[in-house]
């Protein structure tokens, strides 16, 4: 707790720093053109992609207009079609009644565009504009109306790289946030769908939106959800990520307590078992929270799929995440202390291939992994037409000049191949995996099983201590929930899968933290 | 306040982890030779009736820890006295549990390691665990407790060509005497270290399965032991299992053709680590309780250092940790699980029944 507050004065102290960039109130809006035109001029100095433009109409060009916005940022062929052509139209062929005030006449019948908000001061005007909406200013009045004409420019709506499925839908997200919220919109046809808008990010004014499904979805963890974003302090938000940091139950722990996914199909899924959903505009990832360790093994095919199919496909993710973590390391404790337990047979084999070689055990096998971590890394980060080179030399090196050159065994090649087949497998753990894996190898060359047995009792004792949104790390595993055993490592039939998730619904949401700082409360 | 709760498998769990605790390496009946299981059905029905006492005063006593109950139905001073014993009997308990350990690895695994490393990563371990709280131990406990019978299981099935189905004839070769002191420090070792739970019980969130729960998990230690003595006699014959240190150890190396030493290491790590996370558990507890200490984590580390100091002073070798196990340990234990939980459900009854009293009259 301690940490919490002195972290959240620290981000506070360098916010204050940068306060006077443009969060000051700008005060009232002038009621006349000329001041507001030379307001906005002052604000938006040395911004050339500013536009403003007067329009002078009705009789005798005495009703005045202005036209805000930025070039670019909005449709300009709406905004002619819709709101500047009605103007000119309407106050060249219409009386004016003074009965009405003409800004109440453009809201009401002359601007086409359904998007209007209203601005009653300056502050209100510049966040419309900054957004992507234009500002029109009427002669004499003291608001201003905002109208939506964002362009819907961005990238098109394109399968995932990073998700793939063999069947079900090929939508993956995209960068615009209204977008997004339009495919999810698309798949749950419920007005019970609510989508709470808020702003994160002192200079990016970075739109964030919560989307649950209201009687799904605990209101507890909902309410936990926009405490929580609402005291991040932070300048930037550019990424999902930076939220995921600020949200999360166990800031140090290697595992991901929150998900992110960039699959509509996958969203909704997770939406309709109550979970909740957490857009930010600007990234393809949105994130989903409560996030449970079995969600790490779960995969849409395995819904679309036949059962039996899907219970073997979740054997196998369980077998090949424990494989990934712990072979070197059990390959290291065999060789280097538990030879007994090898089959004699084996025993010969591991000899004749270990034949000559200069190195440790441990050591050669940390080699070979930091080997292969390293051709991991220049895969994600080269440019993409340089691949079949890196694989080229990965194949080469990895596989068979290293074994030639008598740096490392055969078998150390096949089990750190193994191992690296087998941590792609679960993609949400590879961080976790990937470091785990040197802590279990060094476990196991210092004391042998007894070491891999310590260090992964350390593990699980981790991983059942944590929470996410309150939610047990390990549930349904621990602790026990029978019924939601129906969708962990055994997969019934989707027309078996009767009830929700019952996680979900427990009744404290709150994070440990927070119930401990409620029981000290308490006591005092 | 919120309290800490664990819910009945949970706890049925946190109690089957520890009653198999060290018995997966060593079989406390082995003076009764060919008539163990005789001795594990009379031990166990005994220690079936003192768990039956221990959950009896938890439940006549509602979330009352074991120095709670003391302090109410004893007096402070002698109330004071008697949790400073027990919390001495739960260190000791801690202490002996992890020499069993470090005994077994240093004998088996790593015969040049020095035990005290052993025992003191096991004990770093084993802090943590306790320091994340009774309700991440239940959790735990809820994932790698099913592990040993699985384990159990996988080296009975192993050894099934192996087996001499005949070897624990003839029946009562020695007369009863010897089987009644097995049952005994079958009775003491696992079943009435139990009484470490009265310290947990207060966390169970459902009360009325508490019985339920206890009565379970006997059952199922003592059809396990009986199972595994089974085994093990069929497999080395009751000359060699008198000799052998560590029973199971040995029979689980006459698996032909494989060697699944690495298992046993696991089951003895999974349930000495839970007897040992209770142990510690219950006697800082106890111990903040008794001074007045909101919070039970500022003790855990000073009494895990001293178990683990004890552990290594307290016996010279694995030959004095045996004898004295077999011959001083139930005796030294009979005051804490039998003398004094019977005279606190005495306690307790007449005090429930007077209040009973007290109601009708007040009702009537």
């Amino acid at each position: 707790m301690y940490k919490r507050s002195r972290k959240g004065s620290k981000t506070e102290n360098r916010n204050t720093s940068n306060d006077n960039t443009y969060t000051d109130t700008y005060g009232p809006i002038p009621k006349s053109v000329e001041d507001v035109n030379a307001r906005l001029s002052e604000i938006f100095s040395d911004c050339t992609d500013f536009i403003q433009r007067e329009i002078s109409c009705g009789k005798n060009g005495l009703i005045r207009i202005l036209v805000a916005y930025f070039d670019g940022f909005i449709d300009k062929r709406v905004l002619n079609q819709d709101v500047v052509h009605p103007i000119l139209d309407f106050f060249s062929n219409t009386e004016l009644n003074e009965s009405r005030s003409i800004y109440c006449r453009l809201k009401e019948c002359v601007v086409v565009n359904n998007d209007i908000k209203e601005a009653y001061d300056m502050q209100q005007a510049v966040d419309g504009i900054i957004s992507g909406e234009a500002l029109l200013f009427i002669d004499g009045d003291d608001k201003a109306l905002v109208i939506g004409v964002k362009s819907p420019q961005g990238r098109q709506v394109e399968e995932p790289d990073t998700e793939t499925s063999i069947r079900g839908a090929r939508e993956g997200f995209v960068e615009n946030l209204l977008t997004n919220t339009t495919l999810i919109r698309k798949r749950i046809k419920n007005p019970n769908l609510k989508m709470e808008m808020m702003h994160i990010g002192k200079q990016t004014q970075t739109e964030v939106c919560i989307c649950y499904i209201k009687g799904i979805a605990n209101e507890e963890i909902v309410r936990e959800v926009r405490e929580r974003l609402k005291k991040i302090k932070i300048d930037a938000v550019l990424e999902s990520g930076v939220i995921e940091q600020f949200i999360s139950d166990s800031r140090l722990s290697l595992f991901p307590t929150v998900g992110s996914t960039e699959k509509c199909d996958k969203l909704a899924a997770k939406l309709l078992e109550g979970r909740i959903a957490i857009f930010c505009d600007g990234t393809p990832y949105v994130l989903t929270v409560p996030y449970l360790f079995i969600e790490s093994i779960q995969a849409t095919d395995d819904y679309y799929d036949h059962a039996y199919f899907a219970t073997f496909m979740r054997l196998l993710r369980i077998i090949a995440l424990l494989v990934s973590n712990i072979l070197p390391g059990m390959y290291v404790a065999l060789v280097s202390f538990h030879q007994t337990v090898i089959p004699f047979n084996l025993m010969i084999t591991l000899a004749s291939s270990r034949h000559g070689i200069p190195f440790s055990p441990f050591s050669e096998a940390v080699l070979m992994i930091v080997a292969f971590e390293f051709l991991r890394e220049a895969g994600v980060r080269m440019p993409r037409p340089i691949g079949q080179a890196l694989s080229i030399v990965g194949a080469i090196v990895l596989g068979e000049a290293s074994v030639a050159a008598g740096i490392a065994s055969n078998l150390m090649v096949i089990i750190v191949a193994i191992t690296a087949v087998c941590s792609f497998i679960v993609p949400p753990l590879i961080r976790a995996t990937m470091l785990l894996r040197f802590v279990f190898l060094a476990a196991a060359n210092f004391l042998g099983f007894l070491g891999i047995a310590l260090s992964a009792v350390v593990v699980i004792i981790h991983l059942c201590r944590l929470r996410s949104f309150g939610v047990p790390y390990m549930a349904p595993f621990s602790p026990l929930t029978v019924s939601d055993l129906k969708d962990s490592i055994l997969v019934v039939p989707i027309w078996a899968m009767v009830t929700r998730p019952r996680v979900l619904r427990q009744e404290n949401a709150r994070s440990t933290r927070g119930t401990k700082r409620q029981e000290v409360k308490a006591k005092h | 306040m919120v309290k800490t709760q664990i819910s009945k498998i949970q706890l049925f769990m946190l109690l089957l982890g520890f009653l198999f605790g060290s018995t997966v390496i060593m079989t406390p009946t082995v003076g009764a030779k060919n008539d163990g299981w005789l001795a594990i059905l009379v031990g166990g029905a005994a220690g079936i009736l003192l768990m039956g006492v221990y959950s009896a005063i938890a439940l006549l006593n509602p979330s009352k820890t074991l120095v709670d109950i003391l302090m109410e139905r004893l007096g402070k001073v002698a109330g004071n006295i008697l949790a400073v014993l027990y919390i001495w009997y739960f260190i000791h308990l801690a202490s002996l549990v992890f020499r069993d350990f470090g005994e077994f690895i240093c004998t088996v695994t790593f015969p040049e390691t020095p035990m005290i490393v052993v025992i003191g990563l096991f004990a770093v371990v084993l802090l943590y665990a306790v320091n994340s709280g009774i309700e991440v131990l239940g959790r735990l406990s809820e994932l790698l407790v099913p592990i040993i019978p699985i384990v159990i299981f996988i080296i009975g099935l192993s050894l099934i060509s192996v087996h001499d189905f005949t070897a624990f004839l003839p029946i009562l070769e020695n007369g009863i005497t010897p089987v009644l002191k097995a049952a005994l420090s079958f009775l003491t070792f696992p079943f009435g270290e139990t009484v470490a739970f009265l310290m947990v019980f207060p966390h169970l969130n459902k009360k009325e399965k508490l019985k339920k729960v206890v009565f379970l998990s006997a059952g199922i230690i003592i059809l396990a032991g009986t199972v595994i003595f089974f085994r093990d006699i069929s497999v080395l014959g009751s000359d060699l299992m008198a000799r052998a240190t560590f029973i199971p150890h040995l029979t689980s190396l006459l698996i032909p053709g494989l060697n699944v030493e690495p298992l046993v290491d696991i089951n003895l790590l999974i349930g000495g680590g839970i007897k040992i996370s209770v142990c510690i558990y219950a006697a800082s507890k106890a111990l903040c309780q008794i001074v007045g200490i909101d919070d039970y984590r500022t003790m855990t580390g000073a009494i895990t250092t001293f178990c683990v100091v004890l552990s290594i002073w307290v016996h010279e070798s694995t030959l004095d940790l045996f004898s004295w196990s077999e011959k001083v340990w139930p005796y030294y234990s009979i005051p804490f699980q039998i003398v004094i939980p019977l005279l606190l459900l005495l306690l307790s009854l007449r005090r429930s029944k007077s209040s009973n009293k007290k109601e009708k009259s007040l009702k009537g």
